[in-house]
């Protein structure tokens, strides 16, 4: 259990925690879509310096990071693989047989595969300094102000946050009681670890069913209270926390935008 | 016999969140009879029985079953021989109901441990007929009966693994008085008619009176006291030194003697009350 603490929120206080979660969150969608724009290496560079500065700020260790890209690596290594096989452009880095089978390796797919590789770990940087510096109900909270104009085109956004905040407010939760019940499995003399795979996947199936059932419960008896205590979705309800741009948010989505702007000359402009 | 010897254990350790949650544990628990681990929410007690299905570790120390020796450091070799020797059931062990019916979930477990499906549904009735689940039930889904017939089920499912020792984490709670009332008498005839040794944890000082032979109390993950059960709740003065709930009879005891009664330590029911006042009264 100890071991899941990606993206989870570090209460430190930094101004990058100080930022209102609706800035942090405008500036990551801005920043997201300059990483998706054709800059070429220079933008990626630019973009890593950029991170790399609020990464500081917000006191976050590097190591942290680090370790959020590790899950990452078996479908990086796998998209590789992918790439090696399916791009047949550029120029031919290595040709040779195995088996009397003709095996080229072209630079593009290579280099397709680092673009894509850069792209996710600049993602995997941006949205983990997000929620390690922002409390998970000011990101819901967040949310909901700024789908709150969407309202208009009938965008349920106080229901979607209500739900995104369950949800975040149950994985520890989940976690927890997936323990519970590996633990009673075990007792039973199911081997999650070892064993044929009909073996791991009726172990699989003696968590899964007991995970899903309790969590049904748990979702009819949550509706329950919430109704007990006079939830309504569309209610009209005042706020105890009200979120105020400061300068420091201004800051931070010019910068943003400066760094959009700076790669859409990179990628059409140059 | 089940021996801790100097055990600790630290939740998370090496993180800036680590706790410990026991500490220096040395306990013998005797074959054969019932021994009640009690003391408050937090004290350590659930985490010392994982101990004995080798589902935690110890951090320090180690734990000695029978011939099995768990030690910290160490890895842990021939778990399956462990768990099948030692059967733990779950505080609300109702949510580890799985299969389709409730036969085929108690026969979940022999069939774990090498039994060949004939052998494992035969296991599976002879448990099912302990725990008081008549034929009925065999094909009924485990997920739609009652809370009380599943808390049942769950608790066939660790005896038809027949385990030695049979550890039980607050098997009572949630049930309504009767179905506490069987269940206990269940576990109190397991050690009587077929000497398995029985731990259990738990909150109601009536069934640590009534049934166990052995107390261990936990208090912020240290062993505080260790006694022959009907004699620690006798000892009034120790019991209000660590504020602990005297069982009924005990209190009434208690009462009866302040207005002039002299009841002895033999009296341990109502019926051996009624007695006492029959020859004396």
């Amino acid at each position: 259990m100890d071991k899941i603490v990606f993206g989870k929120y570090i209460p430190l206080d930094t101004p990058i925690h100080a930022l209102d979660p609706r800035a942090k969150i405008l500036a990551m969608l801005v920043v997201l879509v300059a990483i998706f724009l054709p800059a070429g290496w220079l933008g990626y560079l630019f973009i890593g310096i950029a991170i790399g500065i609020v990464i500081i700020l917000a006191k976050i260790k590097f190591k942290v990071i680090l370790r959020a890209f590790k899950p990452m690596m078996f479908m990086m290594i796998f998209l590789l693989v992918i790439n090696i096989l399916s791009v047949k452009e550029g120029t031919v880095l290595v040709d040779f047989d195995i088996f009397g089978h003709d095996f080229t390796i072209y630079a593009d797919a290579i280099f397709d595969t680092l673009y894509i590789i850069v792209r996710l770990l600049l993602m995997i940087m941006i949205t983990t300094v997000l929620t390690m510096t922002t409390k998970p109900l000011d990101l819901t909270l967040g949310i909901e102000y700024l789908l709150t104009p969407f309202k208009v085109i009938h965008v349920p956004a106080h229901e979607i946050a209500m739900m995104i905040s369950i949800a975040l407010r149950f994985i520890p939760t989940i976690i927890e009681e997936t323990m519970r019940i590996m633990n009673a499995q075990k007792s039973r003399g199911v081997d999650f670890e070892e064993g044929k795979l009909s073996e791991k996947i009726s172990a699989i199936v003696s968590l899964i069913v007991p995970l899903f059932s309790v969590s049904l419960q748990r979702a009819d008896e949550l509706a329950n209270a919430m109704e007990a205590r006079g939830y309504a979705p569309d209610g009209k309800r005042t706020r105890y926390r009200r979120l105020k741009y400061a300068f420091r948010d201004i800051v931070l989505l010019g910068g943003a935008i400066a760094i959009l702007v700076m790669m859409i000359i990179l990628a059409f402009v140059i | 016999m089940v021996k801790f010897e100097s055990l600790s254990y630290i939740y998370a350790k090496d993180m800036p969140y680590a706790t410990t949650a026991i500490e220096d544990i040395d306990l013998e628990i005797a074959k054969g009879k019932i021994t009640a681990i009690i003391g408050k929410t937090g004290s350590g007690k659930s985490t010392l029985i994982q101990h004995l299905n080798a589902l935690l570790l110890p951090t320090k120390g180690k734990l000695v079953i029978e011939d099995h020796v768990i030690e910290a450091d160490k890895k842990a070799t021939d778990l399956k021989a462990l768990r099948k020797k030692v059967g733990l059931v779950f505080q609300f062990s109702e949510y580890q109901l799985f299969e389709e019916t409730i036969l085929k979930d108690v026969a979940f477990g022999p069939k774990n441990f090498g039994l060949s499906e004939e052998e494992a549904i035969k296991k599976a009735k002879e448990a099912l007929k302990l725990v008081g689940l008549d034929e009925t039930y065999y094909t009924r889904s485990p997920l739609d009966v009652s809370g009380g017939q599943k808390r049942r089920a769950a608790i066939a499912g660790i005896l038809a693994i027949e385990p030695e020792i049979i550890v039980l984490d607050e098997p009572t709670a949630g049930l309504d008085p009767r179905g506490s009332k069987e269940m206990i008498e269940l576990f109190y005839r397991l050690n009587k008619d077929l000497h398995k040794t029985i731990i259990l944890v738990t909150h109601d000082n009536e069934i640590v009176y009534n049934y166990a032979d052995e107390v261990v109390l936990l208090d912020k993950g240290h062993i505080i006291e260790k006694k022959e059960a009907k004699a620690f709740f006798e000892d009034t003065a120790l019991l209000d030194e660590l504020d602990i709930l005297r069982p009924q009879i005990i209190a009434l005891k208690e009462a009866l003697n302040k207005k002039g009664a002299s009841i002895g330590d033999d009296v341990h029911s109502i019926d051996d009350l009624a007695k006492y006042w029959r020859q004396h009264g």
